[in-house]
């Protein structure tokens, strides 16, 4: 279970190198005010996603809601799933650990009294999985999955603008850009979370996060899927790790 | 009174042949109210000068309570002809007639005039065109009347007492167990418990059995659930004179925008469709189509939009009106702060009026069908243990919320279920999906329902696809064992 991070320890020996600059030129008072103020930047830096910093975020921060699993806490910008916007998640086929991956958050958001609505999930949604999740299932609302595209669309949009709505799943395969803005800027006025689920990698997606799981067990890593971060608000290369989805099994 | 097609109406309670002799024909009141006790009604709408018919729809009961209250909804935009003040009941419609007896002149013509409209809307949805009826002075009376098969008229609150008498209990329409307690103290009828304490009553059948006695005989309050017709807005305002620059029409354009706000604050609603419509001589008029993505009722953002709308357009002619025509409406989306920061707990943070306007225009978009709640069902069989129930009301779910969560077994489950398991191959000893699987886990054995005939003998393992994905699948223990998906895990 190791991170591939080589980036990380280049970007650190680039610090290090401007860090001895104003240490050396700094007068002794100064630097007393200095260590004091660079604790309010800290916490401006880490707790405010938008902030850019012309560095890469990943594993740093707190303003994420953490994903459960800590080997992709440590890939993520804010060390957590983003509290809002539109989220994708790529995998071959249905069935990859795709909805493993987000019952901590599902729990937290039904915990804080939000609801979580299911627009037409691709078989029928079984509740005593959930039920096994720990999550409530009074709050969960379905749409079925005989209901047009559009119509879909249109409901995903209304739910992201609803902040009663914590999260938004939908499984939806090719999307316009378009569309993709348009369910973006939903989820920013509302405060909510979208995830699309889709089987295809589209490369110029205007999705601020998008995730890729693959199959990785095999040679000796039973279980084992590799996630790989393709895009996130502080990322700037894709980044990956292997997580076990399947931990009750 | 005439009762038009006493064998084709359905009888309900009791027989209405066996009750034609009991019914209550009492002589037209004497002469008009006098003006006095006129403008009392029209004061506080529930006067004591007041007559209420009552239609009752048995037919509806079989229905599910959404569409009753369409139904209800529609049959109530149809009796708007003869009564200003209709109220909903449950599968009933009570409406005030005194106020427009005068003008239709009879009970018979109001009468006639709503049978005609009720029968072919009726017929039009496929239920059975006849229905019941009655009127008197009170609301609970004329339900209770016309619950009873009767078709009674009681014009006088001094006969209702003995025209309520002759009524089974049965039309009281109380639990069972109250039912019972009443048949054995041996009462059949009304007139039975007229003669009773009210007293010992309330402390036998509670408050509410006997508010609707005393509401029946006109002693209480009746409240009354209005029917509102839908909103419908439009404005016009004819120019004094010949405009051409679309800059001065932006004034008069303000005060119709002013105007329709404030209608919406009344209805508490917002718009998300407009059309503005401007006339010129001799010409189709040039339409200004709005249309917004979340519904608004500000004046300010309409009249942003407007003027965006003004400064590309071209006119072909000088305008001389102008109109606003709302094609949409939506309800209003509301936000409320809590008065202390962050006092109260996460959970009571989102408002729950705005979830159910959510839901509701979910429902009004994609049909009630489509938007479900989900439940787990104490059922051993695997595809009876998951249910999808329709959305009538959250407050129904709400009540169900403190009810002892149903244990699950502590077997994996899948997210997903196939509606109809597929048939796994086997080839040489390995099992095949779209790749070749092997087994992870298992096995559970379930056999149920082997007492209806259907026998489910299932060994239900965990498997594992070479693409990666992990399915549920099982082994028929019955008949030709063979494997199938029937879950993914996901």
């Amino acid at each position: 279970m190791t991170i591939i991070r080589n980036h990380q320890e280049a970007q650190s020996e680039h610090q290090g190198k401007y860090n001895n600059l104003p240490n050396n030129m700094a007068c002794s008072h100064e630097e007393e005010h200095k260590k004091d103020h660079s604790s309010h930047i800290d916490q401006l830096l880490h707790g405010n996603p938008n902030l850019w910093r012309g560095c890469d975020m990943a594993g740093q921060g707190f303003h994420g809601q953490s994903t459960g699993f800590s080997q992709l806490d440590d890939i993520l910008p804010g060390r957590g799933w983003p509290d809002k916007g539109l989220m994708e998640i790529i995998t071959p086929h249905w069935g990859m650990g795709e909805l493993q991956l987000l019952i901590p958050l599902m729990r937290s958001i039904v915990e804080q009294g939000k609801w979580i609505l299911w627009i037409s999930p691709p078989y029928l949604l079984y509740a005593p999985a959930l039920v096994q999740a720990g999550i409530n299932t009074e709050q969960i609302l379905v749409v079925k999955l005989d209901t047009s595209c559009k119509d879909a669309l249109w409901s995903m949009e209304k739910a992201l603008q609803t902040e009663n709505c914590g999260l938004v799943l939908a499984w939806q395969n090719w999307l316009p850009s378009k569309v993709l803005r348009r369910l973006q800027l939903a989820a920013d006025t509302g405060g909510t979370l979208g995830v699309l689920f889709k089987h295809h990698v589209s490369e110029y997606s205007p999705s601020p996060t998008r995730l890729k799981i693959e199959d990785y067990s095999g040679e000796g890593h039973f279980n084992e899927s590799r996630i790989t971060l393709l895009k996130a608000r502080g990322n700037f290369r894709p980044l990956t790790a292997q997580v076990n989805l399947y931990q009750q099994a | 009174m005439e009762d038009p097609d006493e064998a084709a109406r359905p009888s309900l309670q009791a027989s209405p042949d066996k009750l034609t002799s009991q019914v209550v024909w009492l002589p037209h009141d004497s002469g008009p109210a006098p003006p006095a006790a006129n403008t009392a009604i029209s004061t506080n709408g529930h006067g004591a000068n007041n007559l209420w018919y009552a239609l009752y729809f048995p037919q509806l009961a079989e229905l599910g309570t959404v569409q009753q209250k369409k139904h209800l909804n529609e049959l109530a935009g149809l009796m708007q002809c003869v009564s200003s003040t209709i109220s909903f009941h449950p599968l009933a419609l009570i409406c005030e007639i005194r106020s427009s007896l005068k003008y239709f002149t009879s009970i018979d013509v109001i009468h006639n005039k709503l049978q005609q409209s009720l029968k072919t809307q009726l017929e039009e949805w496929g239920l059975v065109s006849d229905f019941l009826y009655a009127a008197s002075p009170t609301i609970t009376g004329s339900l209770l009347l016309a619950r009873s098969g009767h078709n009674t008229l009681v014009y006088q609150k001094d006969n209702l007492r003995s025209a309520l008498g002759e009524l089974p209990t049965e039309v009281l329409e109380l639990d069972k167990e109250q039912n019972r307690r009443l048949h054995n103290m041996g009462i059949r009828y009304l007139k039975d418990i007229w003669r009773l304490p009210s007293d010992g009553l309330r402390k036998r059948f509670g408050s509410s059995f006997v508010n609707q006695l005393s509401k029946a005989l006109g002693k209480a309050p009746e409240p009354t659930i209005n029917y509102l017709p839908p909103p419908a807005f439009n404005t016009a305002y004819e120019l004094p004179y010949e405009i051409e620059n679309l800059d001065r029409l932006l004034p008069i354009a303000d005060e119709m925008l002013a105007q329709l706000c404030d209608f919406l604050q009344r209805r508490d609603l917002s718009t998300s469709h407009l059309l503005f419509s401007l006339s010129h001589e001799k010409r189709s008029p040039t339409k200004v189509e709005i249309g917004l993505r979340q519904s608004s009722r500000s004046q300010k953002h309409l009249m942003l939009l407007l003027e965006t709308h003004f400064n590309k357009l071209i006119i072909p002619a000088p305008i001389i009106a102008i109109k606003i025509d709302v094609r949409n409406f939506d309800a209003f989306f509301g936000y409320s702060d809590s008065l202390l920061e962050k006092s109260e707990p996460a959970t009571r943070q989102y408002n729950d009026s705005n979830l159910d306007r959510f839901i509701e225009q979910l429902q009004a978009r994609l049909g009630e069908n489509h938007v479900k709640g989900i439940d787990s069902v104490a059922e051993h069989c695997p595809e009876h243990a998951s249910q999808l129930f329709d959305l009538d009301n959250l407050s129904e779910i709400k009540e169900n919320r403190n009810k002892i969560p149903e244990r699950i077994t502590e077997n994996l489950r899948p997210f997903w279920l196939l509606q109809n398991p597929v048939q796994l191959t086997l080839r040489k000893g390995r099992l095949y999906h779209r790749r070749r699987i092997s087994i992870v886990s298992g096995p559970e054995r379930i056999e149920t329902y082997w007492w209806s005939g259907v026998n489910v003998r299932r060994d239900y393992y965990v498997a594992r696809e070479a693409n990666g994905s992990r399915l549920w699948i099982y082994r028929e223990k019955t008949a030709e064992k063979n494997w199938y998906l029937h879950g993914v895990f996901s």
